[in-house]
């Protein structure tokens, strides 16, 4: 074990984290959230989420999945951003490709942290998921892929820091494909769902690994970018490049993205398709109008992609405010994505009477504390890799 | 005015209407709101129409025997919720729960005047669930022998994606047993144990459930669905489950 | 000009407003007089079934007939009498008693068709007290 450790974990060279007095107290308050979210996590277990969540029969997903999905689709971001550079070759996005893959790690364990919680009986998986595999279901497969693909984006981690390129290569790989195949499952678990027309369709799997490109290109500017400043670290020539070359990427991931939503949009309201409209009116002048303009297009579409455009991906410190304004969007983009796609009741258009035209949902204290732990915890596994893998650098970039 | 003059007067109620005149306000009705055999104006699609197919499966098309299914007989019910009151009883329904309801539709009759109708919803028991399809642990699956949507409380690992498949909002998540809970038409209750109807059915006082073997040309269900002259609908055709709860208004 | 057209305009519609006001308060002053009519509140009935609506309004103002149409002959005038008789049910409305003296299908409509034109139902009668209360306040 001890020289399985000594084999991943550098000596020396890299960059030295400094300021230990900041690095503990930034690395306590991270712990404490973490261990608070889990308190939070644990009680709503034990409580029931009936009494906890402010989920419901109609609404029975909440910011949870929305978190978890945002996690994950980060994950898969930083996965696809990674293998640009050492699987598919393009040098600009090596020096980037450590961080990344050790971040794609660090994210999608926060977001199964953050479902482990909001599935009420997760125990109950390990041996569920076997004995009852259900082949036709995409939580089933999703859940499984992504089982492989953390296995696999682990040993790709291994091997790297093992500088044992060829086999990070192949693991590289297969991590990428089980992460697509798995996260283009989690966009079909929205998209196959018939009775929920805002979801229902081929547009949730295609537009989840486009967003995932983007999340992935955002995600990796804005951790590389904290770990520099924190740390004082001098940003090579190489990683500058690097930078710019992740950021343009990033750039047009959001024009597509913007390209889709556009689109989204305006089928969604032309001839008024019947549970679609109403939920695509609630983003666009409803109850959701401030989170789908503000959150959704300013946040997370035209500020950055506008920044990157201006800069040309060559102002590290402009790069922080894209990436930081793109990670704040990206995740109300989730959280729309998941509760107004449920809040079009079952028998809208009925004509009934007493029957709510659109249900609603709020997080309630206990919800907030276990995104909040998931979030800190996937800081504290981020500190915690820049000090022990020493700024995760590439020794051939 | 006296009863022996009003007896003289005409009535002024619909039933001085011409019954085709009746039937056919009737029809528009159900085709503008879409429920009317997959409806033709608002529903998304229309896929019964499409294919030529009937919301009812042809006679020996049954895919179990018995074939569980209900016929509701929308017109007669009073929304006197004795059934609802029935299964929170015997199927041990928490307050935040139910796995049946009463849902109310107002029409208007011109003027001021509507007419109040109200319908019973439930588990469809659908040929096609789309709550089987995505449980990844096969926590709920459809019997193989009578068609009943039935869950195992042990293994559901409480990801509720069964919740957000429903068409019918048919499930909520039981926390006394830690499982999404559903209407198993009293499978567990009464039906394994003997009784041959549920109870809902036994509790309504004005027949409006109907609940039988529909692969049973004898049955009351299989009579009501292959009645001549009679209209029959399913909620929400479009999401392709093909259900089996049928409603009716004869 | 143009402000000379808005004073027109805005004086039309704060005339309009104000005589159709005085014309509705007009008429719900000599509306229903509850000597003549009965009482105004509804009855509800919530057995043997949860719940079926009585009006007097609709019977006797509306539909012309008076006191003695149905009192004491059909139903007793203290509250809740019928409700309490076990013979109170569709089954004796459908053999002329109660209700079923005029809903028979000529004089009125029959008290096998149309249920839902008195039997509100749970939902109904929830909606009912809920309404009751706000119409209260707004007085």
């Amino acid at each position: 074990m001890n020289n399985l450790l000594a084999g991943i974990l550098p000596q020396s060279g890299g960059l030295e984290a400094s300021g230990s007095g900041k690095y503990t107290l930034a690395m306590g308050v991270l712990a404490l959230l973490s261990v608070l979210g889990v308190a939070a996590g644990v009680h709503s277990l034990i409580a029931g989420h009936e009494h906890t969540f402010g989920v419901s029969r109609g609404v029975p997903w909440g910011i949870l999945i929305a978190a978890y999905v945002f996690f994950v689709v980060t994950s898969t971001g930083l996965c696809i951003v990674s293998s640009v550079g050492h699987v598919f070759g393009f040098e600009n996005f090596n020096p980037i490709a450590k961080r990344a893959v050790f971040l794609s790690i660090a994210t999608i364990v926060a977001g199964f942290l953050v479902i482990a919680f909001e599935i009420e009986n997760s125990w109950r998986m390990p041996v569920g998921n076997v004995i009852g595999a259900n082949l036709t279901s995409n939580i089933w497969w999703m859940g499984t892929l992504y089982g492989a693909y953390l296995f696999f984006m682990m040993i790709e981690f291994v091997m790297l820091q093992k500088e044992q390129h060829k086999a990070a290569t192949g693991f590289g790989l297969a991590g990428l494909l089980t992460g697509v195949a798995a996260h283009s499952n989690l966009g079909a678990v929205f998209g196959l769902l018939n009775g929920r027309e805002f979801w229902h369709g081929p547009y949730m799997p295609i537009y989840f690994i486009t967003s995932a490109a983007m999340s992935g290109c955002v995600a990796i500017i804005f951790f590389t970018i904290i770990a520099y400043k924190a740390n004082g670290w001098k940003m090579s020539e190489g990683m500058k490049k690097s930078m710019e070359s992740v950021a343009k990427m990033g750039a047009l991931m959001m024009a597509i993205i913007i390209f889709f939503t556009c689109w989204k949009m305006i089928s969604g309201v032309t001839g008024n398709p019947p549970g679609k409209y109403e939920t695509i009116m609630t983003l666009l002048t409803g109850s959701y109008a401030l989170n789908f303009w503000v959150g959704e297009v300013l946040l997370g579409m035209v500020i950055p992609f506008a920044i990157i455009l201006v800069v040309r991906g060559r102002n590290i410190n402009a790069l922080f405010v894209a990436a930081l304004a793109g990670m704040v969007g990206i995740f109300v983009m989730r959280y729309d994505l998941v509760i107004v796609g449920q809040l079009v009741p079952s028998y809208h258009g009925m004509g009934l009477v007493d029957y709510p035209e659109l249900l609603s949902y709020a997080p309630t204290l206990h919800e907030y504390l276990v995104v909040l732990g998931g979030v800190a915890f996937c800081g504290l596994f981020f500190l915690m890799g820049e000090k022990l893998f020493r700024g995760h650098v590439a020794e051939h970039s | 005015m006296k009863i022996d003059d009003l007896e003289k007067t005409t009535s002024e109620d619909l039933g001085v209407l011409p019954s085709v005149v009746r039937r056919n306000i009737l029809k528009l009705g159900l085709v503008v709101t879409g429920m009317y055999l997959g409806g033709s104006i608002l529903s998304l699609t229309s896929v019964r129409n499409v294919y030529g197919a009937g919301v009812v499966p042809e006679v020996g098309k049954y895919p179990y025997n018995p074939h569980y299914s209900m016929v509701i007989r929308e017109k007669l019910c009073i929304d006197c919720e004795q059934c609802k009151e029935a299964c929170v009883k015997t199927n041990h329904v928490p307050a935040y729960g139910f796995r049946t309801t009463i849902l109310e539709k107002r029409r208007s009759l011109g003027g001021e005047k509507f007419e109040t109708t109200f319908m019973p919803v439930l588990c469809n028991h659908c040929n096609r669930p789309p709550c089987v399809r995505v449980c990844p642990t096969t926590a709920t699956w459809k019997d193989e022998k009578t068609g009943i949507v039935t869950m195992n409380p042990g293994r559901c690992i409480g990801c509720k994606t069964c919740m957000t498949a429903c068409p019918y909002n048919a499930r909520y998540f039981k926390e006394e047993t830690r499982a999404v809970d559903k209407c198993d038409f009293c499978f567990e209750s009464r039906l394994s144990k003997g009784q041959t109807t549920t109870a809902c059915v036994e509790a309504c006082p004005a027949d409006v459930r109907v609940f039988g073997n529909l692969a049973d040309p004898k049955s009351r269900v299989f009579k009501l669905v292959h009645a001549p002259e009679t209209m029959i609908w399913v909620l929400r055709p479009e999401t392709g489950a093909i259900p089996n709860i049928y409603y009716i208004n004869s | 000009m143009k402000k000379m057209l808005l004073v027109l305009v805005l004086g039309a519609g704060l005339l309009s407003g104000a005589l159709l006001f005085a014309a509705s308060n007009a008429q719900e002053k000599t509306a229903y007089d509850e000597d003549a009519y009965g009482p105004k509140a509804p009855i509800v009935w919530v057995k043997p079934v949860r719940s079926v609506i009585f009006e007097h309004k609709i019977h006797t103002m509306d539909a012309g007939l008076d006191c003695g149409s149905c009192h004491d002959s059909l139903f007793e005038m203290e509250n809740g009498a019928a409700e309490k008789k076990d013979d109170f049910t569709m089954a004796t409305l459908y053999k002329g008693g109660y209700c079923g003296s005029c809903h028979d299908g000529s004089a009125a409509f029959a008290s096998n068709t149309r249920c839902t034109s008195c039997h509100i139902g749970a939902r109904g009668h929830a909606r009912l007290n809920s309404q009751g209360g706000t119409a209260v306040k707004s007085h």
